[in-house]
């Protein structure tokens, strides 16, 4: 079981600078050719400041920066056994090549259920990230599926 | 790149083109953990994904992405708004995603021209293993 007292918790806020080379490794991986955010030319042309991080980037600095994996040991669930249930944005802005963004992760709720494959906790984490001037980018929204 | 698209040239109804994935293979998904930084061996080895009683999988995230390119071929990236999956099915390597969705609702709130839907990737055997949604502020026709 999940610990309940970690509802409301907020996590230490992290830092991550997005760089293009990310951007373009990540919509490579998912075969999306869009060359806005493969050709600055092509992004600048479309109304872009610069080659835009596409829709599910904010992943990146997730999983590279480990917080997921701290969240998921602090709410002592068993990762081997953790599914992704849902994730959810909200776009406030553009995040570009050179932003730094600091991201605020708190667990927003821990549930749980029973179905027909048994009982499974899940779990609600809510992230919030600002750039370099302090301005809110995007907000993150998580459900985690502990499998029992 | 998706042509302009005008908050009036949309109807409820409207379906945004259907994007049909080329199969998952084995070296997409070690390419996707070296791009995300998911390295949870269930993705990547058969052998964790047997331990973990499911075999191997995709990562939810993925299939999100192609969901997100299949918005943002049809709504300029600029212009969306919120986007919301749920993870309704497991995606295995040579399957094969399609894709689809459709325009539920438009409205105009505070100055800004509102555009929803809702979105289903589905695999070869037509099971959905994402149902998502999406919400775009759209531009005037001027």
């Amino acid at each position: 079981m999940a610990d309940k007292s970690m509802v409301n918790r907020e996590f230490p806020p992290f830092t991550w600078e997005v760089e293009r080379g990310k951007i373009r490794e990540l919509v490579q991986a998912i075969g999306d050719k869009n060359p806005i955010y493969l050709k600055r030319e092509e992004a600048v042309k479309a109304g872009y400041k610069d080659t835009p991080a596409s829709p599910t980037f904010i992943t990146v600095p997730m999983m590279w920066t480990n917080i997921l994996i701290d969240v998921i040991k602090a709410v002592k669930i068993n990762y081997a056994k953790v599914l992704h249930g849902e994730e959810s944005y909200e776009y406030i802005q553009e995040i570009y090549p050179g932003d730094v963004l600091t991201g605020k992760i708190k667990v927003i709720s821990i549930d749980e259920k029973s179905g027909k494959s048994g009982s499974m906790d899940l779990i609600r984490l809510e992230t919030l990230y600002t750039n370099q001037r302090n301005e809110q980018v995007l907000k993150a929204s998580t459900l985690l599926v502990e499998r029992k | 790149m998706a042509a302009e698209l005008f908050f009036q040239d949309i109807n409820v109804g409207d379906e945004i083109p259907m994007l049909v994935k080329k199969p998952v293979n084995k070296v997409q998904l070690v390419r996707y953990a070296g791009a995300s930084g998911d390295f949870n061996p269930l993705h990547t080895d058969p052998e964790a994904g047997k331990a973990a009683g499911i075999g191997q999988i995709a990562h939810g995230m993925l299939i999100m992405g192609f969901v997100a390119e299949a918005v943002t071929n049809w709504v300029p990236k600029i212009y969306l708004r919120k986007f919301t999956v749920r993870f309704a099915g497991m995606t295995r390597p040579d399957d094969v995603i399609t894709v689809t969705g459709r325009v539920t609702e438009k409205k105009q709130d505070s100055g800004s021209d509102i555009v929803k839907g809702e979105l289903l990737a589905k695999n070869q055997k037509d099971e959905t293993v994402i149902a998502g949604f999406f919400e775009a502020a759209l531009p005037d026709k001027k």
